[in-house]
């Protein structure tokens, strides 16, 4: 009966439902938190679920990593694509960036103006 | 301010459409069908020949991609210079999130260097095992953020080292690449021996670029720790 779940479609199903959990629960509190850090917060767990559908939905059951090793002596057919795993490490460092890059703004912002709630921003005068 | 208030069924409703349609979208993009030949098993079947890399993820991220690296690690570096520039001319600042433990003050010392030791064999094994340069850069600023949580204000960083050592290996990764460029005719290309595959000192000039990626993400990450954690004015 286990087996039936180790198969690639399972798996795949498993990975796309939980990764659209993941992006609503980053949308849920993007939208409705006034608090900048937490929204900004909310925004990395929505990305976390776009690394966890792309590097999930190129795996395979029986495939191998990709690395050459005592047992595993020369490269296959058998091993998992290499591209979007590097691709995902590239995106993952630009997630960190932009994140620490907003965080900063943020607590500049709370410096300048000590208020950090979005409904309370006021800065160009609008909404009066 | 309870949880209803916070939480309408609109934001429920549309964060739930918006991620439905972008699931759907994403499925109609990438069709998921098996194929025999694509980008993956290109780079497998000349990996081998090419590189001599054990780690084929490691060949991608910095043979076959290294262009796109070199524009990682620039984004990497203008983003910590965002945030250096809403530093308030390098007044002194005083570490907000230290703990007072004696436990932790006497344990930092046997930890830091087999923290140090460990992310540099993350790093020089980069083209053998699972890990690298952003991983390891990032478990040498671990064991820098520990030392800030650990020994209150008495650890500061020198910052005219930590931006020697991220400066020079910048610029050593840019010279790699322009002398593969001068040498081989390619950007990033080989100009080293290969050497045998799984060994240490194999795959050409991609550990060399390894570690000049691992030195200049670990003097970032360390940076950006820093500035995140030393946030409040001296008085």
């Amino acid at each position: 009966m286990l087996s039936s779940f180790n198969q690639t479609p399972f798996l795949h199903t498993v990975i796309t439902i939980g990764s659209l959990l993941l992006l609503t629960i980053g949308l849920v509190g993007a939208l409705s938190k006034k608090n900048l850090f937490k929204i900004f917060l909310s925004l990395a767990i929505a990305e976390a679920s776009l690394f966890i559908y792309f590097i999930g939905m190129h795996f395979e059951v029986g495939k191998i990593a990709p690395i050459v090793t005592d047992e595993v002596i020369q490269f296959s057919s058998n091993m998992v694509d290499p591209v979007p795993q590097a691709m995902i490490l590239t995106t993952i460092v630009i997630a960190i960036a932009v994140l620490a890059l907003a965080l900063s703004f943020i607590i500049n912002y709370f410096k300048l103006t000590n208020n950090m709630r979005v409904d309370e921003m006021n800065e160009l005068g609008e909404g009066r | 301010m309870s949880l209803k208030r916070n939480i309408t069924i609109e934001t429920l409703v549309i964060s739930l459409l918006v991620s439905i349609m972008t699931i759907i979208l994403m499925g109609l993009f990438l069709d998921f069908e098996t194929t025999t030949l694509s980008i993956g098993t290109e780079v497998l079947k000349n990996n081998e020949a090419v590189t001599k890399s054990a780690n084929a993820v490691t060949s991608v991220v910095t043979y076959f991609r290294g262009f796109d690296t070199l524009g990682e690690v620039t984004i990497l570096f203008l983003s910590i210079f965002g945030i250096g520039l809403g530093l308030e001319g390098y007044k002194e600042k005083l570490n907000i999130f230290a703990y007072d433990n004696n436990l932790l003050k006497i344990a930092v010392d046997v930890l830091f260097p087999l923290i140090i030791l460990f992310g540099f064999y993350v790093i020089i094994h980069g083209h053998l095992s699972p890990g690298g340069g952003f991983q390891g850069g990032v478990i040498i600023a671990s064991a820098f953020l520990l030392m800030f949580l650990a020994k209150n204000n008495d650890f500061s960083l020198n910052h005219k080292i930590m931006e020697l050592i991220e400066a020079l290996s910048g610029a050593s990764f840019i010279l790699i690449g322009v002398l593969g460029l001068l040498i081989v005719n390619r950007f990033f290309d080989n100009f080293l021996p290969l050497g045998e595959i799984g060994k240490l000192f194999s795959g050409g000039v991609i550990p060399l670029i390894y570690i000049f990626v691992g030195l200049k993400v670990s003097a970032e990450i360390t940076a950006l720790v820093e500035y995140f954690i030393r946030i409040k004015d001296v008085e």
